[in-house]
């Protein structure tokens, strides 16, 4: 499985954090913390409006491991990840991400990825390391 | 790493950091039956670990002669 991959391997996605996203986020995971819910809140504390919940990112970062490798035999062992700017309902976001690191004594690669907004701006980046099932 | 006595302080605080325990002390002879939270999941950690730190790379061939910490220390010496 791991020869499937490179070092310096390249993914490239976009994402986009629609109500469908948002709403499924907020019912599944009951954080309704004002920030996310309520714009006049977030504008007080001097964001642009409702700021969507990090995690959904880490949403993203799932699917680009369950869907878009090369095998679906494949468990994460461990994921980081920093944000660094609000994402706001609606923002397309590119995500892109490259084989950082190969282990191959224990089968295991390192991604790190970026989050991009529309203005280009890092929203999130981080690593992601995943194994391989038997 | 010069010295076996530095490789093996250099592991001890990976061990501490990897499985979250301050507690760990490991000599040479420790074996992964020793440790508590040494389990198939957190060795893969702990490997990952281990080659960051002294930024070497084992082969499954190497990791699976390891019988215990000493031979860990001897695989990276020899890197």
């Amino acid at each position: 499985m791991i020869s499937l991959f490179e070092a310096g391997q390249k993914y490239a996605l976009n994402f986009q954090v629609t109500e469908e996203v948002y709403h499924s986020f907020l019912t599944a995971f009951k954080d309704f913390n004002p920030l996310h819910t309520n714009n006049e809140f977030a504008k007080e504390k001097g964001f642009e409006n409702k700021v969507m919940h990090g995690n959904i990112l880490n949403g993203f970062v799932s699917y680009f491991v369950g869907e878009c490798l090369a095998t679906k035999n494949i468990i994460i062992h461990s994921q980081q990840i920093q944000f660094n700017n609000p994402v706001y309902l609606n923002d397309k976001l590119t995500f892109d991400a490259k084989v950082f690191e190969i282990y191959s004594s224990v089968n295991a690669i390192e991604f790190k990825f970026v989050f991009k907004n529309a203005l280009q701006k890092t929203v999130a980046k981080g690593k992601v390391q995943i194994g391989f099932l038997p | 790493m010069t010295t076996r006595e530095e490789g093996l302080t250099q592991i001890i605080e990976v061990f501490k950091d990897v499985l979250d325990d301050q507690s760990i002390t490991l000599s040479e002879s420790t074996t992964a039956s020793d440790v508590e939270d040494w389990d198939s999941l957190n060795h893969i950690q702990l490997v990952v670990a281990v080659e960051k730190k002294f930024k070497v790379r084992f082969t499954s061939k190497e990791i699976q002669s390891w019988a215990n910490v000493g031979e860990m220390i001897t695989c990276i010496l020899s890197k």
